[in-house]
């Protein structure tokens, strides 16, 4: 498995492992439209600081199993992957900001809004992070 | 646009070069092995500059290395 796939199942994995337990959390208990929400806040916070961390022990991990292969830029194939990977994600995100600014005001606020901008954006990073994988996968 | 597929050689001009290895073909050609991989799995077309990369490395002309066969009918 190249450094590139490697990283592209950790960034997944960081994302799933991270916003998996906030989104169940948020729909299970949504939080009221009182602003500051400092659950809500602290919630977040410790997403992104789990997925912070998982990025930071697997980049670590891979940089001192493969020192060389951490140091080699993307070749041609890389790029090519990346390229269609933020270019679906891109229209999910696209969908997704379309969602959230166009049509939730009508029917939500506050705090729904706000889950649904980082739903889309999370939904985006694993479109992104799934379509690299796949195409990895696939050796295309 | 005309169907077909590309097929290559590199497998076998390895062969005819010591047994060079992928990760020593990717290393002269500027990729990773991987991408060497999937280019002899016929999974991945490399770009025209890496194409004529490896027809160098083999010293070989690119047509040596890969061939177009356009589907029946086409």
């Amino acid at each position: 498995m190249s450094y590139r796939e490697k990283v592209a199942w950790l960034s997944l994995l960081a994302m799933v492992v991270a916003f998996g337990p906030y989104f169940a959390i948020v729909a299970t208990a949504p939080p009221d439209d009182a602003m500051p929400n400092l659950r809500q806040l602290w919630l977040f916070a410790v997403a992104v600081a789990v997925q912070v961390a998982i990025l930071l022990a697997g980049h670590a991990v891979f940089r001192l199993r493969t020192p060389e292969d951490a140091r080699e830029p993307a070749d041609e194939r890389d790029l090519a992957i990346e390229r269609r990977s933020v270019s679906i994600a891109y229209g999910t995100l696209i969908a997704g900001v379309i969602m959230v600014a166009i049509i939730m005001p009508f029917y939500a606020g506050g705090w729904a809004i706000v889950n649904g901008a980082i739903f889309a954006i999370v939904l985006a990073e694993l479109v992104s992070h799934g379509v690299a994988v796949v195409a990895y996968r696939r050796q295309s | 646009m005309r169907a077909g597929t590309i097929s290559n050689r590199v497998r076998l001009l390895r062969f005819q070069h010591g047994e060079m290895t992928q990760a020593e073909l990717g290393k002269r050609i500027g990729v990773t092995r991987q991408t060497v991989a999937a280019i002899e799995a016929g999974k991945y077309s490399p770009s025209l500059e890496a194409a004529f990369r490896i027809a160098a490395v083999f010293h070989v002309p690119l047509d040596e290395v890969f061939q177009w066969q356009a589907e029946p009918g086409d």
